[in-house]
């Protein structure tokens, strides 16, 4: 078990007064707030080892380079991959997505060939696919979900096919906060010669998740969602699908070596080995740092135990929630099928107003669609408010949050 | 039980509970839509005009926020009995002033509503076949957010259909 009020110690921004009462973060699948830990970690990244990676022979590139290469190490490790050959660091799930689409999909996918996605996706796993297949000339398939935003793995059964090449879904969705079975969804993926593209976002954070065990493809996932900074996160993928996709950005990094042929006047490009084929230009060095700080924080934690606690707040949020009926829950009830994701409305009233009305009292939640509209229009819901919850978060938390939503008038 | 307000001033809670012109309007000369799909707000304009070119009537339906209906409901009254070169004079920021000011993160609320009047506007005109020198060729700002994100829903409901066909 984790004690919340030990760890708030170590986030500073718990010390802020929003409108004088006390900050009460609930957006944390939106971002979490960061640790003394990673601040420390990225100012002391550039008070003391502040140099570009893989260039130079003098001792801060050295030590920014081992900095950055471990950074990658710690990251595979925290998901049971093989190494940092399988990680590429990226600027989040979002660039994640587009980079196996444009690196991948763009030289696999003909005409004939069908993606198939599910409607609990996040706009980012929707758009870089439906953007592609202008191009390409592939089918988009939507696989739906069920009421309780559940994938509906008969749907999803009878949209695959021989003909699809990549399933792509949410392992736990942004909305609902409902845990898909991704090993479940692999296997049948790999029964028809398909790969399987997880969009983590919202499970590396929150769960512990082992790229081996759930067998999958390629996962993508953001840092910033799990303590640390913005703009950096990680794809990774089966060594052997990586060797074979074509780079994604052309620059410095990524390349091993550039001859130019007199005769032909052309230049021919040998790339660089994994991950750094992936990773063209300078990289954003101080955020994979700050990253391997949150990785260890949250490995310190034990993400057992961050589960633990996540399912105590939902399930006492729910149950104090149900006590009013003018708040409806949407997704499932049941807290050990989701993770600390609760979407709901306040009869009578706007989301937006639920979320102004909270702020006025320092309790930051989260209104709107969500970016990920289609389930909504599932739902048939104009928009909902969300509350969603992290290791910092307290039952005297949810009571104020409750106590308030009560009063609303 | 203790009551605790919305954080809106006395005014936008007032036409709030208590909206002016809300329903539909069956006889209505030009219906015009504003929605914002990110936000989840919405508006339906309803404006009876005679052949004077002054609005008789004015109505609204809102699928929004507070200040979302408080903002239309306050526009549908500044512009009954006024000329449609008058109304299109109508700016968003003299809206948030008539409802005694708005949050800042409501500001689009007031936005839309003189986007739906200006579409609705524009949209009297070009089913007349004429153009006044006072109207401009160019959408205004207002229009532009509101068409903007009525071709996004437009976009995602058309999505939404396809996937329900199959």
């Amino acid at each position: 078990m984790l004690d919340p009020h030990r760890i708030r110690e170590d986030f500073p921004i718990f010390k802020r007064k929003i409108n004088n009462y006390p900050l009460i973060y609930f957006d944390n699948a939106a971002t979490t707030q960061k640790p003394k830990q990673v601040i420390d970690a990225i100012k002391d990244f550039y008070e003391n080892h502040n140099a570009n990676v893989h260039r130079a022979v003098y001792t801060l590139s050295q030590e920014s380079s081992e900095l950055y290469e471990n950074a990658h190490e710690e990251v595979a490790k925290f998901i049971n991959a093989d190494g940092m050959e399988e990680i590429i660091f990226v600027r989040g799930t979002t660039e994640a997505i587009n980079l196996v689409a444009y690196a991948w999909g763009l030289h696999s996918l003909e005409s004939e060939n069908e993606v198939l996605v599910t409607l609990t996706e996040h706009h980012s796993n929707i758009v870089p696919w439906e953007n592609l297949s202008k191009i390409s000339r592939f089918q988009v398939k939507y696989a739906d979900v069920n009421n309780d935003g559940t994938l509906n793995y008969e749907s999803f059964e009878n949209a695959i096919s021989h003909k699809t090449k990549i399933v792509c879904l949410p392992h736990v969705s942004n909305v609902t906060g409902v845990i898909n079975d991704v090993k479940r969804v692999a296997e049948i993926a790999h029964d028809y010669g398909s790969l399987i593209l997880v969009d983590a976002a919202q499970s590396v954070p929150h769960l512990r998740v082992d790229v081996k065990d759930l067998d999958v493809d390629l996962l993508a996932f953001s840092g910033h969602k799990m303590l640390g900074p913005t703009g950096i996160g990680a794809l990774y993928g089966k060594r052997e699908i990586l060797e074979e996709m074509e780079p994604f950005h052309g620059g410095g990094s990524m390349i091993k070596e550039v001859t130019f042929n007199t005769m032909t006047k052309r230049c021919s490009i040998s790339l660089n080995d994994l991950p750094w084929k992936f990773e063209g230009g300078t990289p954003n060095i101080c955020g994979g740092v700050g990253l391997m700080a949150a990785v260890k924080y949250l490995k310190d934690v034990g993400m057992e135990n961050v589960k633990e606690h996540e399912k105590i707040l939902t399930e006492y949020a729910l149950r104090r929630m149900q006590e009013h009926e003018k708040i409806m829950i949407y997704g499932p009830k049941d807290a050990s099928l989701k993770c600390g994701i609760l979407p709901f409305n306040v009869e009578g009233l706007s989301s937006h107003d639920v979320a102004l009305f909270l702020d006025s009292y320092g309790i930051m939640i989260r209104s709107g669609f969500h970016c990920a509209q289609p389930l909504h229009e599932m739902f048939k819901l104009k928009s909902t408010a969300r509350a969603s919850f992290y290791i910092y978060n307290t039952r005297e938390e949810i009571d104020r949050f409750v106590t308030l939503l009560k009063e609303i008038e | 039980m203790s009551r605790t307000p919305l954080p809106y001033n006395p005014k936008i809670l007032e036409l709030f509970r208590n909206p002016k012109n809300l329903g539909k309007m069956e006889d209505a000369t030009v219906t015009a839509v504003a929605g914002n799909p990110l936000c989840g707000d919405m508006i339906v304009f309803y404006l009876k005009i005679n052949s004077k070119d002054v609005i008789k009537n004015a109505s609204f339906e809102s699928f929004g926020c507070a200040a979302n209906i408080a903002t239309s409901s306050i526009v549908t009254e500044m512009i009954k009995g006024m000329k449609l070169e008058n109304a299109w004079k109508i700016s968003w920021k003299s809206v948030v002033e008539a409802v005694g000011g708005l949050p800042s993160v409501k500001f689009h609320c007031g936005i839309l509503a003189v986007g739906a009047l200006k579409r609705a506007i524009r949209t009297y005109y070009k089913n007349k076949g004429v153009s006044p020198d006072w109207l401009t060729k160019e959408p205004t700002f207002e229009e532009k957010q509101a068409l903007e994100e009525e071709e996004l829903a437009k976009i995602l409901s058309k999505r939404m259909k396809a996937e329900e066909e199959k």
